[in-house]
């Protein structure tokens, strides 16, 4: 029954390729050559067929569902829907971590590790060193220091290579478990670059790396290399510089990254710039004497240590020979490389260095992989270099061209540096091509799918759009201001019922209608807000009034006069007035509409706020309607009607 | 043992139940085995007031953001079943009454059916270009049918399958089948009656192809090397001549040769005369064998009766 269903449903699937061939050649008259098959792996054709399809525009990430509710419009929406994803993945690994009895079937063939139960270890287990290997290969951290403790307790002995390589992996690990490589989008989403950045010590002072350090018997170069690393990655910077004293004098030769770390960490030894270079020189020689050869981790150590060295043209100059050297030596430099080159050359104070272009010239057109850490900041940089510091169009198009070629848009970052990025790349498009082409060519093929524009870019682009008057762009930013959760800023609001203030639309064409929907949608979200919410938008006169001129300009009375309502019933708590332009078209349209109580609600509204040119309201009321006897009283109270 | 704790548990709550029974009443209830006490009427003051219902605002679909020139190979990349809000198409399938068929959204008809979407004309041609590094050419002298089935008279099928599930193996896989014509094996006369009595309905007389599918052992590998056992034997066997076969008389023959029977001897008593001296005598034979071989109808006596009257020189009926 179960293998029937199984094999049911195995037909259902596609027969992916049908392989015929003749056998049994025997060569006859003619000889006949039959070619090599051409060798490929099991991927490359999928890989092949990967590679004739593009982005699609209209799409979300393939990580969402596609469809119309499901697809997130946001920048809180995408990392809500992604992180609802993740946080499902990880229930699944509680439930199985809780029940692990339930998933000791082995559907898998080849048998895939994750799919099985997580081995658990407690002090009753039983292990041998494989375990412990084992555990290290998967950069298990604390399960490897239960295994360790067992072993120890037990009088296990381990092999020393075994404990070198734990030794390692607590020191790169700060004897601390890492976030699973399966939580893909915690990663993305979570912004630990930033505080990573913060350079502070957080090695654990006697920790169990140092406790193993401790109980290996006469430490070998190697060890010392391990916990020097460790402690210099973590900022205890002290005891690695202890401890490198000690390698020397005991004559050991620490391998290329012990050396590199200690680079990387000179700005805490050395205050002055002249000295810190001095005491990396001093590395750098005791390498040489040593006859350890330098990396391409020795490469970025150095130059991310010049780049926290000041401004000074020195500097720059020791930066470009350090590359040639390196390069001499044959080590390229990686991205990261080249974003320390980046930030050494253009500091926000300093003159400004068209070396990034020189850079383009030299990685244009390749495809990289990760070397190094700091490759992701990269792109970024370059937008940013290209934007604040270069102004430079052309500059940051060969960026963009540069990031979607081939595979390098996995050095990206995450998805603050993505945003940052294309914050930085949007910002250089609007301020060097015409209105028109930004939005064909950028705005509608990257928003919301790719990049979803945040407040003060949005802004940016009203700005423009403002200042060109292309009002026709008005209600796609509208929608998409709603759209992105962005309608209850005040900023945004105050731009769009300028612009649409200033640039009247053509009466009763297209235009208008949606101008005056727009009007109305912002009037009712800001009325409909719940009461309870904190920080609610609450209305100011100006901008009642300008919604009031563009409904009035559509010729909507009706909504104008709850408008106008609202403006006088609530005069105290509403924050400034209307422009006077406001009032007086409100009172030529209740003069057109014959109402002349609604025309002394708002004259009254206007002597109020203090219009002196109320009084010329007033006069003009009376001028082209006859009022009657009260309404005549009524406006003599507001106004020195002398006029009569 | 975790059992008894809980019933001790319990036990300890009913107690307090009993002394807090009033406040316990509407106190959160941790117990899920305990029943809930049956309200009959109904309490309306237990819901809260009702919040009116959002309206969810239709959204905007895929589609209409979509430009006229787009690649839609990049839009339906692979197999998947129909959507609505990614083909900007107006299609309309299924069946009312009246009326026009349903249109795209949420029609279940589009769905069931499978669709090419991804299979565009330009799409097959890009991939067919991508795939292209991958294939060698065709040997050049080996031009026509001929010269194939000549060099190379053993075909081999198998296939492989790949799809989205835990394991890479699929049983389907293992199933070799193997073809040739049978008259690639050079074999005679009575080898030949061997070989089709030994592969039966594996022979396709209509072709003269035999086709061996073999699907025993788990594996394709050890499959494809049973088939070529299979064929290995077989054609030995048909070589081979078993002491047994030499005992086939006339009963045990297939078919009806006249060289062989009765007919012969007597005819050529008859005449007195080796058969090969008589005249008409093939005429005779020939209507023998189809009358003998295909059985009595209207045609093979007619046959045989004019064969006949020729071989006595009588008069022919139609003439």
């Amino acid at each position: 029954m179960n293998i029937s269903s199984i094999i049911l449903r195995r037909h259902n699937h596609i027969k992916n390729t049908k392989l015929v061939g003749r056998l049994f050649y025997t060569a006859v008259e003619e000889k006949i050559e039959i070619p090599k098959r051409i060798p490929r792996g099991p991927t490359d054709i999928l890989r092949a067929l990967e590679s004739t399809l593009q982005r699609d525009p209209t799409a979300a990430h393939y990580k969402y569902h596609d469809d119309p509710y499901l697809m997130p419009k946001s920048n809180t929406s995408k990392r809500t829907y992604a992180m609802a994803e993740e946080s499902g993945r990880k229930a699944a690994h509680w439930v199985r971590s809780e029940n692990p009895e339930l998933f000791n079937h082995k559907e898998c063939d080849p048998a895939i590790d994750l799919f099985f139960p997580k081995q658990v270890y407690d002090e009753n287990s039983e292990v041998t060193e494989k375990d412990l290997k084992d555990v290290i290969g998967k950069n298990q951290v604390s399960d490897a220091i239960v295994i360790n403790k067992i072993l120890t307790t037990k009088g296990i002995e381990v092999s020393p290579e075994t404990k070198q390589s734990l030794l390692e992996l607590l020191c790169y690990n700060n004897s601390e478990d890492t976030l699973d490589e399966e939580y893909i989008e915690e990663r993305w989403f979570k912004q630990s670059s930033r505080l990573r950045e913060r350079q502070r010590k957080t090695w654990k002072d006697g920790n169990i790396a140092e406790e193993i350090f401790i109980s290996i018997d006469n430490p070998t170069a190697d060890a010392y290399s391990a916990i020097i690393q460790g402690m210099a990655k973590y900022f205890q910077v002290d005891r690695a510089n202890q401890l490198y004293e000690e390698a020397l004098q005991k004559g050991f030769v620490l391998n290329a990254d012990a050396y590199n770390s200690l680079i990387r960490v000179a700005n805490f030894f050395k205050e002055g710039y002249d000295l810190r270079w001095a005491y990396i020189n001093n590395i750098l020689l005791s390498m040489n004497q040593a006859e350890v050869k330098p990396n391409l981790r020795t490469l970025n150590a150095l130059l991310w240590a010049l780049s926290t060295m000041g401004n000074s043209k020195n500097i720059k100059d020791l930066t470009l020979k350090t590359l040639r050297q390196f390069k001499d030596l044959g080590i390229e430099p990686c991205l990261g490389s080249w974003y320390y080159v980046l930030i050494t050359f253009c500091k926000e104070r300093g003159p400004k260095s068209n070396i990034l272009g020189n850079i383009l010239t030299q990685i244009e057109g390749k495809e990289f992989s990760i070397q190094d850490l700091a490759d992701t900041n990269f792109f970024v940089t370059a937008m940013d270099v290209a934007k604040n510091h270069l102004n430079n169009i052309v500059l940051g198009k060969r960026v963009h061209n540069l990031l979607l070629k081939g595979n390098n848009y996995n050095l990206i970052g995450d998805s603050y540096k993505e945003s940052v990025y294309y914050r930085h790349y949007f910002g250089l498009v609007l301020m060097n091509t015409s209105i028109d082409e930004f939005m064909e060519q950028f705005y509608y093929k990257m928003v919301p799918n790719i990049y979803v524009p945040e407040p003060a870019v949005m802004e940016d682009v009203l700005k423009q759009v403002e200042a060109l008057g292309a009002t026709e762009y008005l209600p796609k930013l509208w929608s998409d201001i709603v759209i992105f959760d962005q309608n209850l800023r005040e900023k945004l609001i105050n731009i769009v019922l300028n612009i649409m203030v200033d640039n009247p639309a053509k009466e009763s064409s297209e235009l208008a209608e949606r101008f005056f929907n727009i009007a109305w949608d912002i009037y009712t979200t800001i009325s409909e807000q719940n009461l309870e919410k904190i920080n609610r938008l609450s209305f100011t006169g100006d901008m009642l009034g300008s919604i009031m001129t563009v409904i009035l300009r559509y010729g909507d009375f009706e909504k104008a006069c709850t408008i106008m309502n609202d403006l006088s019933k609530s005069h105290t708590t509403i924050l400034g007035v209307p422009k006077f332009d406001a009032l007086s078209l409100f009172v030529d349209h209740c003069i057109k509409n014959k109402s002349p109580t609604r025309a002394i609600v708002c004259i009254q509204y206007a002597a109020d706020s203090g219009f002196p040119e109320a009084v010329s309201l007033g006069a003009k009321l009376n001028q082209h309607l006859t009022l009657d006897e009260i309404h005549l009283n009524k406006l003599s109270n507001i106004i020195d009607l002398k006029l009569q | 043992m975790l059992n008894l704790t809980k019933n001790i548990e319990r036990i300890i709550i009913r107690n307090i139940e009993k002394q807090y029974i009033a406040s316990y009443f509407s106190a959160p209830n941790e117990q899920n085995d305990d029943f809930k006490a049956l309200n009959l009427k109904t309490n309306k003051s237990q819901f809260g007031p009702r919040r009116p219902l959002r309206k969810v605002k239709p959204v905007e679909t895929r589609t209409s953001q979509m430009e006229v020139d787009q690649d839609w190979g990049s839009v339906w990349p692979a197999p998947r079943s129909f959507h609505p809000a990614v083909v900007p198409l107006p299609i309309r399938q299924g069946y009312v009454e009246k009326g026009a068929p349903p249109d795209k959204y949420a029609n279940a008809e589009l769905m069931k059916i499978p669709n090419f979407l991804h299979l565009t004309p330009p799409v097959i041609k890009r991939q067919c270009e991508a795939l292209k590094k991958f294939c060698t050419p065709w040997p050049k002298n080996l031009n026509n049918q001929e010269k194939i089935e000549k060099l190379f008279p053993i075909e081999v099928i198998s296939s492989d399958y790949c799809h989205s599930s835990p394991t890479i193996r699929d049983p389907l896989a293992r199933i070799v089948t193997i073809r040739f014509k049978k008259s690639a094996l050079n074999l005679n006369e009575r080898e030949t009656d061997k070989f089709r009595r030994l592969v039966g309905e594996r022979y396709n007389e209509e072709n003269d192809t035999v086709t061996i599918v073999t699907d025993r052992c788990p594996l394709k590998k050890q499959n494809y090397d049973y088939a070529m056992y299979l064929l290995t034997a077989l054609y030995h066997e048909s070589k081979n001549v078993e002491p047994w076969e030499e005992l086939k008389n006339e009963a045990d023959m297939e078919k009806y040769v006249w060289e062989n029977n009765a007919s012969k001897v007597n005819v050529e008593r008859l005449f007195n005369k080796t058969s090969s001296e008589i005249p008409n005598i093939s005429v005779y034979s020939e209507a023998l064998v189809n009358y003998m071989n295909e059985g009595e109808n209207d045609y093979t006596v007619a046959k045989y009766g004019e064969a006949v009257k020729q071989l006595l020189n009588l008069p022919s009926s139609t003439k």
